[in-house]
């Protein structure tokens, strides 16, 4: 016998080092948890312009703390996080992509789990960005596509198609009055439970019926 | 063979809500694990003030995502929290200036250990975020002073005191401590241990802090673990 899956969906974007620490963890547990774990690759951008927050970072005192903050949760969920002001403005052409890739492999999700990894590693790992054309191209071959499909990703990513599903997933996250990213929505017993954070785990697990045994559920 | 307790400052205003979940699971593990817990009454409106940040309820999306979280979160911490009829009066309007001197005054008051401290606190906690009762004039803060022990001679004193220019002053160098700390909020949590301190915001952060100073969590109820991590 076995429960139907509980629906859970990631609201992220990889400008928020946060969303990288919950998507890690995420992945690790779904195929711990019954779940059934759906990416939804969003605008961090248009989640506070939509809810009228302002940035973490423009708050000094917030944005020492995030750094130290970032640096002990990387470490204790081992993910090669290194905290930093990124020179990003924005990541809206490198969501665009990500949505693409999204839009291309339907709802298997494991190239879109590839390719925001590696664009995370961009950003918060190795630092290099993701402004650059070049940079989306060289995280997309690292994920496993090839040049072409890159290249057609890239074009598709400037659609009007691709630009309005970006804008309305980002919407979903508000309608779920989402102020942030990550925002994890866990459908159980007919109800949306909200968690904002990647550090709500535990009672993530307790509400949705599950165990919470820390970052490493498997211990390689 | 005893170790030195790791000492650990507990910054925290009887407004904040998450500070009240904090302080609870902090007093039950204050005896479980090897720390020497340190109440730190402070004033949420002057850390506000002083590192530029804003109530995260004056976001609408914020306000609602925190009224549910507490609820759940409170539910799991075993907290009887129940916001009070008129959240923004209680919060902003009426404050907790007076509470806080109030709590710092019982603080100077008693020399030896912090039974009292503890017991103030969580009779204030109850009343704005529990009953929804006042905390703002003299009746209330002596009505919770008698539930925490103390006498009524005792209160009279304390009220004078709470008035006085030395526990003004011990109050906002409290809350200075936790801006120099780089606070921006509350509950704010600061763990010494191999002579660094490390700092911890809100009341989510426990399985990292026990990770961080070399301890267990086993969840927020350790007489009853809900986990072997």
């Amino acid at each position: 016998m076995s429960n139907s899956r509980k629906v859970v969906k990631l609201f992220y974007d990889v400008i928020s080092p946060y969303s990288w620490l919950a998507f890690e963890v995420l992945c690790r547990y779904r195929n711990v948890w019954n779940i059934d774990l759906k990416f939804k690759p969003a605008l961090l951008g248009g989640v506070f312009r939509g809810s009228g927050n302002q940035e973490p970072r423009f708050v000094q005192n917030k944005f020492s703390y995030l750094i130290a903050d970032l640096k002990q949760m990387s470490e204790f969920f081992g993910v090669p996080l290194n905290p930093y002001l990124p020179g990003e403005k924005g990541t809206l052409n490198v969501m665009r992509f990500v949505t693409a890739v999204a839009e291309k492999e339907k709802e298997r999700g494991v190239l879109v789990e590839r390719v925001s990894r590696e664009l995370w590693k961009n950003i918060w790992s190795t630092h290099r960005g993701v402004t650059h054309p070049a940079l989306l191209t060289e995280a997309g071959l690292r994920a496993g596509l090839s040049a072409s499909e890159v290249e057609e990703l890239l074009i598709l990513s400037k659609s009007q198609q691709i630009k309005d599903k970006l804008k309305s997933v980002t919407q979903e996250a508000l309608d779920y009055q989402s102020f942030g990213l990550p925002l994890i929505v866990c459908h159980v017993n007919g109800k949306a439970e909200v968690f904002f954070g990647s550090d709500r785990f535990e009672l993530m697990a307790h509400r949705i019926g599950e165990k919470w045994v820390g970052p490493h559920p498997v211990k390689t | 063979m005893a170790s030195s307790r790791k000492m650990v400052e507990f910054f925290y205003d009887i407004v904040s809500p998450y500070s009240w979940m904090a302080f609870e699971v902090l007093c039950r593990y204050k005896n479980v694990w090897n720390i020497d817990l340190k109440f730190k009454p402070a004033y949420l409106g002057g850390v506000m003030h002083g590192s530029g940040n804003r109530p995260p309820g004056m976001v609408p999306n914020k306000f609602h995502y925190m009224t549910k979280d507490l609820e759940r979160v409170s539910g799991y911490f075993g907290v009887p929290l129940y916001p009070p009829s008129d959240v923004f009066e209680a919060m902003f309007e009426k404050g907790t200036l007076n509470a806080m001197r109030f709590v710092t005054a019982v603080a100077e008051k008693e020399k030896e250990g912090d039974v009292l401290v503890e017991r103030v606190s969580r009779e204030l906690w109850k009343r704005i975020w529990s009953t929804d009762q006042d905390v703002t004039q003299p009746a209330s803060l002596t009505e919770a002073g008698l539930k925490a022990g103390l006498s009524a001679s005792e209160l009279e004193e304390i009220l004078t005191l709470s008035k006085s220019q030395p526990i003004k002053d011990k109050l906002k160098s409290v809350t200075q401590e936790a801006l120099d700390y780089q606070c921006f909020g509350f509950p704010f949590t600061v763990c010494h241990v191999n002579g660094k301190a490390e700092l911890f915001f809100g009341s989510d952060r426990f399985e990292l802090m026990a990770h961080c100073i070399g301890e267990k969590w086993v969840g927020p109820h350790p007489d009853k673990p809900t986990s072997k991590m």
